[in-house]
């Protein structure tokens, strides 16, 4: 425990030092972040827009309005919120450049688990049902998802991310969550896997 | 007290550990004695679980590495243009100053109105175009991203 806090405190301190080095455009500091932040970033805009091409798309954007926007960076402030704000921002505008896509309906509903993919172990049939019910919620609600349960973010920086009140965000977490129960708990009892 | 329609609505937040610590403790109180909240609310704590270990999309390779080529080749040109910018500024700054100097230039040598005004056109009409081909040479090439 004593080790795990130690070491979060000096990758916060690498990070913080990696940040101000952006600031002075130092090219090595950008490859240090985009390296750090790749998975995590990759997972939230895959998670949003469920394309792996528009989700690399977006990861390089992300990197290019990080660049540009930097100098609007609080270094008080921790830089994983207004990383995500930026990379919200691009998805969101990809998004409502989609046609026919809007962030607060319901998203088409999502190829099921291949017939190979039933044979194979529960959990990991368990984890592309969930999947693919999770395709099927409003981007929003999607979002609100991951960055709770994936990033691990508090309410406050949902907030700050998405750039939507309090009350909003516990709206959709908890229409999410709903949803998805009702969704799996008829799934599961379709596939027996209750 | 809060009814067993406020708690159901809270039961999503509670497992998603977005409650207060006084709603908190009042669905535990309830969950307690009310079955149907209980199972709905071990539901909801499972699937809170299986969000978090949803497994991760693949990464496509390589994209860290094209990423930082790219956005450092966008530093480099936004690098570019700054000093363009400054380049031109600095000329005008120039140009400016070499009309002046003309002016003092003339009126030391006791010229004329007319002499001074020769000399204030010839240094810019020279300078002008230098400026220009330099920040022409120096331009970045539009890149697409």
């Amino acid at each position: 425990m004593v080790f795990e806090a130690a070491l979060a405190r000096d990758m916060a301190v690498a990070e913080a030092d990696e940040v101000a080095r952006l600031r002075r455009r130092d090219p090595a500091a950008l490859a240090g972040l985009v390296e750090r932040y790749q998975h995590r970033l990759y997972r939230y805009l895959f998670r949003l827009v469920r394309n792996p091409a528009a989700a690399e798309d977006l990861f390089q954007q992300t990197w290019l309005n990080v660049v540009r926007q930097i100098g609007r960076f609080d270094s008080r402030s921790s830089f994983d919120p207004w990383l995500f704000a930026v990379a919200h921002n691009a998805a969101i505008d990809h998004l409502r450049r989609k046609t026919g896509e809007s962030l607060e309906e319901c998203g088409s509903e999502a190829r099921t688990a291949a017939p190979d993919a039933l044979e194979a172990a529960m959990e990991s049939e368990r984890a592309a049902i969930l999947d693919a019910a999770m395709a099927a919620l409003p981007a929003v609600q999607r979002e609100a998802l991951t960055l709770r349960f994936e990033e691990g973010m508090k309410l406050e920086e949902i907030a700050a991310v998405t750039g939507a009140p309090l009350s909003t965000v516990k709206s959709r977490v908890q229409r999410a969550l709903e949803s998805l129960r009702e969704r799996m708990t008829a799934r599961w009892r379709k596939e027996d896997l209750l | 007290m809060n009814s067993h329609q406020t708690i159901r609505e809270w039961l999503a937040l509670s497992a998603a550990g977005l409650l207060e610590p006084a709603e908190e403790r009042a669905v535990r109180d309830h969950v307690r004695e009310c079955a149907e909240c209980a199972g709905a609310l071990e539901a909801l704590a499972g699937l809170s679980g299986d969000l978090g270990a949803l497994p991760p999309p693949e990464i496509p390779p390589g994209l860290a590495a094209r990423t930082s080529v790219l956005v450092a080749a966008e530093m480099e040109a936004a690098a570019d243009r700054r000093r363009s910018e400054w380049l031109a500024a600095a000329s005008g700054v120039f140009a400016w100053l070499m009309a002046l100097a003309a002016y003092f230039a003339g009126r030391a040598v006791g010229g004329t109105l007319w002499a001074w005004l020769a000399w204030s056109v010839l240094f810019p009409l020279v300078a002008v175009p230098v400026v220009a081909a330099v920040l022409k040479s120096r331009l970045p090439e539009r890149r697409g991203i």
